[in-house]
């Protein structure tokens, strides 16, 4: 089953029961692991960072790193409207997200605590993943010309509404799983209803597994070019569609796109400082379970 | 209504609407010759769209190019990951900082990961191809025979955190009795590690290497960003190939049909897998 | 750039003035002109009250902040005509615009067509034609456009689009470097290969290549085709590219490939050619004829590089053409308004006003125009862009030309890595283009 979360001191106890102490090989082979992974992470980052300022001709040499920094590739991209696509990317993940919490969650303890369809249900879910978005995205094209919402952040929501709502149910129905049921039977005997019960009892405890799901089905609109590039590449461009459009005819515009990719990286870094936590522990929370 | 068809009824309904009707519309459409630029004259062929998908050697191709791309990036990042989370499990200071730094280039939209490490990579403006000159080493990141494992380094760069995270989550919930007493035993390190470690995470492992497995399938912005699927087509994967066949070429219903057998073959894939886990756990 | 350009785009805007007012007053044509002596000469017979708003997609390069910035000395002749202009990347014009015909009510009024989709396109019945709107012109002169370019837009005996810039290739090489070995632009292909070896150092390569899979690829090697003395097409409309031509072009290709081009650079494209010229390590490249202006900017990419780069035509004088066209979808409600803006930016006067702020040039009087040389990028750069345009081809004309460039440019690139042989790759890419465009 499940454990309550750890405390430091219980944690260190779990690492010595796993055999594994601060002072052995292990240990070191371990941080070296994390100063390696560090490296490997930060430096793409430095050389975006650093690109941003760079001119078209100090790009072209790679180790650059003392240059006379400009801050034009900055004025170009803010004013290319970076930040009102990254607010635009922002408004769908959100939207996308509540709508598949919202629902996924009612349904999704509907299917764990009632076997709705079986096994079958769960496979179906995933069905809807595994084609690629080649291929569903002309249907969404059609409607949305149909109904005159081509264009727009809506076709955009629908279509990622596609891949987000599957994976969070997904993962909701394996939290439900973890819960045991003798809390709602037990809210029941003390007179709440089903729908309370659900609300009450139930929805606090799968909370942390709600807001990890949320996260990754945020994270998986958010990065989202395919369908932003077939159904809103204009003026409701969102923040990928604004980078991929610095990949132009002409060339990279490889300055201007390292200040956008900086300008997609930070605010989303920054949360994730905060969000990281609950992330691990919501996962861990709800021992993920299929 | 039943309170279990209220609870449900919202989930199928948006389900319907945004996943039922592109799957069924796209189904229907792999059973026409359906070509944007010649809408008027579509109809039916049956099964002709399929029939032409399996006889086509490009397709098999691009089949086999995703399965060894997401064999091997899956693979890699199970094992860097599982290093890296149980790295982190035991670090002590500056913990959020370090998680959160190493978990950011999953929030890089891939393209732009594929065009920062397109110049990168360049072996006259990148850094790397520099740093590797002066210890006398030149490669061609995307070259022949060596493009796509570009491509799967490129992935494990980008989605290694996933991994960390859900392995995190799972090395932390583990309950600690089995391993009070496999210390008490005396167990090394490595025996913990593969006779209780792995076991009790067999629920979290499926599910990390099956949502990373679906995701890396439908791999598409790297090779667009960086290698149009060249050299020759070596790292033409499923996704760049039908999204050519059928946004670039026009060819809907073939696309369509070649999707379908995509899925096909991963349900099956998919099915075989949770059975054979089932089986290992009740074994 | 973005600077620059929008000056650029100021001066366009002035010029045009100043244009209308030489051309109005030399000209003395019929309908529309008293609407002002600032009006260019050729409103054809579209009456300058005609109203309407054309919405027209654009991809997102400097020709297109040209067009916005004249926009106003348009509306000065057409006050009724509301041209809104959106511009988006490349890859999904095509999608959009395609959708757009279809439509019962069409998304866009007008279209802008490049050249590999004008076959499909005009055969599905997209596109208006546009012979007797042409005809109808007084002053528009379309024999003035180069032939190959007038030779794109015409499918099946009809003309559905007119020109709007050319992305021509020819050779931009440093001319400081030739000098210095003592070169002089090659006229054969073998000459080239040899400039290229002796150019090629330990600190710059010979010359930049684009062997990336697929279209870069075939666009590279098209040129190279033209050299050796190979055409992509037969008489008998088929393509022919397996000939004795074929085999010394990809041979050639493929030998200097492997001596004279950067090291590791299987995978370039545009992108990565460009820089390593404009870094100056790489002496010369085949590339868009409009990129010289581009390399020769002060202040620009190529930092102390610029004022060294030179343009001339591919060796034997032939290459690879690219042309972007205007078009005016069949299920526009404005077509009338459509060719006002149309015909205006294309007639003599409009080009002229767009290339000397810095648009491709399409028409012939223009590139020998003394004053656009003056104003513009110099008539050297002109005279060479004349003589690319003069003897050019694209890589594909009629049907499903996406598809039979990529499957070509895919057997190049697996011939340039080894993968195939060069009588292999010939044969395979000549087959499949046949078979794809006779579906």
């Amino acid at each position: 089953m499940t454990t309550a979360v750890a405390s430091p001191s219980d944690e260190r106890d779990a690492l010595l029961d796993q055999g594994v102490t601060g002072r052995s090989t292990w240990g070191i082979v371990g941080r070296l692991l994390l100063v390696a992974a560090f490296f490997v992470v930060l430096m793409p980052f430095v050389w975006v960072i650093l690109g941003s300022f760079k001119t078209g001709a100090q790009l072209n040499d790679p180790a650059l790193l003392v240059f006379t920094p400009t801050l034009d590739n900055w004025r170009e991209v803010l004013d290319s409207g970076i930040l009102q696509a990254a607010g635009r990317s922002a408004f769908v993940g959100v939207t996308t997200v509540t709508m598949s919490v919202l629902v996924g969650s009612m349904g999704a303890y509907a299917i764990s605590r009632y076997k709705a369809g079986g096994g079958a249900t769960r496979f179906g879910i995933l069905a809807a993943q595994v084609l690629p978005p080649a291929v569903l995205v002309f249907p969404f094209l059609a409607i949305s010309f149909t109904l005159h919402v081509n264009d727009t952040l809506i076709a955009v929501i629908a279509a990622h509404l596609s891949f987000v709502l599957p994976v969070v149910t997904w993962f909701l129905i394996g939290f439900f799983d973890a819960v045991p049921r003798e809390l709602e039977e037990q809210a029941l005997v003390d007179g709440l209803g089903r729908f309370a019960a659900f609300r009450k009892v139930v929805l606090p405890l799968v909370a942390p597994g709600i807001g990890a799901s949320a996260i990754f089905g945020f994270v998986l609109s958010w990065n989202d070019l395919f369908y932003a590039l077939i159904l809103a590449p204009g003026s409701a461009a969102t923040l990928p569609v604004r980078i991929a459009g610095f990949n132009t005819f002409r060339g990279v515009e490889l300055g201007a796109m390292c200040a956008a990719i900086v300008v997609s990286i930070v605010p989303v870094l920054i949360a994730s400082f905060f969000i990281q936590r609950r992330l691990v522990r919501g996962i861990s929370g709800g021992a993920v379970k299929y | 209504m039943s309170f279990r068809n209220r609870m449900l009824a919202p989930l199928l309904v948006l389900f319907a609407a945004a996943v039922g009707y592109p799957l069924i519309y796209s189904f229907y459409l792999s059973l026409t010759n359906y070509s944007i630029i010649h809408p008027k004259t579509t109809h039916l062929v049956g099964a002709d769209q399929y029939v032409r998908a399996i006889h086509d050697p490009d397709y098999w191709s691009a089949l086999r190019v995703t399965f060894i791309f997401v064999i091997c990036s899956v693979l890699l990042e199970l094992c860097v990951g599982m290093a890296l989370a149980l790295a982190l499990q035991r670090q002590r200071w500056a913990r959020n900082f370090t998680r959160s730094f190493l978990l950011s280039p999953m929030f890089v939209t891939p393209i732009a990961v594929g065009l920062m490490f397109r110049f990168l990579l360049n072996q006259q403006l990148g850094v790397i191809p520099t740093l590797l000159a002066k210890v006398g080493v030149t490669y061609d990141f995307f070259g022949v025979d060596r493009a796509l494992f570009s491509l799967v380094v490129i992935d494990v760069w980008q989605w290694t955190p996933f991994m960390v995270l859900l392995l995190l989550a799972g090395l932390e919930s583990l309950p600690r009795q089995p391993f009070e007493a496999a210390r008490v035993d005396g167990a090394s390190p490595f025996y913990t590690f593969r006779r209780i470690t792995v076991p009790m995470m067999s629920s979290v492992l499926t599910v990390a290497v099956l949502i990373r497995s679906l995701d890396a399938m439908k791999v598409f912005e790297y090779v667009y960003a960086i290698t149009r699927g060249g050299p020759g087509t070596q790292t033409q994967t499923a996704q760049y190939f039908i999204y050519q066949t059928g946004i670039t070429f026009f060819k809907l219903g073939l696309a369509s049909a070649m999707a379908y057998i995509l899925l096909a073959m991963v349900m099956v894939v998919i099915v075989i897998l949770f059975r054979s886990v089932e089986r290992a756990k009740n074994a | 750039m973005g600077s620059t350009l929008r000056r650029r785009a100021m001066l366009a805007a002035g010029l045009s003035a100043v244009i209308g007012l030489t051309a109005a007053c030399s000209s003395g044509t019929t309908t529309g002109t008293d609407s002002g002596s600032a009006a260019p000469s050729a409103s054809g017979s579209v009456p300058t009250t005609v109203s309407g708003t054309v919405r027209v997609l654009m991809e997102g390069v400097p020709d297109t902040d040209v067009v916005k910035a004249m926009l106003p000395e348009f509306n000065k002749v057409y006050p009724n005509v509301n041209v809104q202009i959106e511009s988006i990347v490349y890859d999904q014009i095509k999608d959009k615009i395609v959708a757009s015909f279809q439509a019962p009510q069409p998304t866009y009024d007008l279209a802008i067509i490049d050249n590999p989709w004008m076959g499909d396109f005009a055969r599905a019945g997209f596109l208006a034609p546009l012979d007797d709107r042409i005809a109808a012109t007084p002053g528009y002169n379309y024999d003035d456009f180069a032939k190959p370019l007038r030779d794109i837009g015409t499918v099946d005996g009809k003309v559905y689009g007119v020109p709007f810039y050319n992305y021509g290739l020819g050779l931009i090489f440093r001319k400081d470097l030739y000098a210095k070995a003592g070169l002089q632009p090659p006229t054969t292909l073998d000459e080239l290969a040899a400039d290229a070896a002796k150019l090629n150092t330990a600190g710059t390569a010979g010359i930049a290549m684009q062997p990336q899979r697929g279209y870069k690829a075939f666009e590279e090697w098209g040129n190279y085709l033209f050299a050796a003395g190979g055409s992509i097409y037969g008489s008998d409309n088929k393509v022919h590219i397996n000939t004795p031509e074929g085999k010394k072009a990809l041979e050639t290709y493929i030998s200097m490939y492997k001596s004279s081009a950067p090291a590791n650079s299987l995978n370039w494209a545009f992108d990565e050619a460009l820089r390593s010229v404009s870094a100056g390590k790489s002496a010369q490249m085949v590339s868009y004829n409009w990129m010289l202006p581009t390399l020769n900017k002060s202040g620009g990419q190529s930092g102390a590089l610029a004022g060294n780069f030179a343009l001339s035509t591919m060796p034997g004088g032939k290459q690879v053409l690219g042309l972007w066209d205007w078009a005016i979808p069949a299920n526009s409600k404005v077509s009338d308004a459509d060719w006002a803006f149309v015909s205006w930016l294309t007639s003599p006067s409009g080009e002229k006003a767009r290339v000397i702020a810095g648009g491709a040039p399409t028409r012939n009087s223009i590139l020998t125009d003394p004053e656009v040389a003056a104003k513009g990028y110099g008539a050297e750069y002109y005279a060479a862009v004349a003589k690319i345009l003069g003897n050019s081809a694209p890589l594909c004309s009629g049907s499903n030309c996406d598809e039979m460039i990529t499957a070509v440019g895919t057997e190049i690139n697996a011939a340039v890595a080894g993968q195939e042989s060069v009588d292999d790759a010939l044969k395979n890419a000549e087959d499949k283009a046949n078979q794809i465009q006779a579906q």
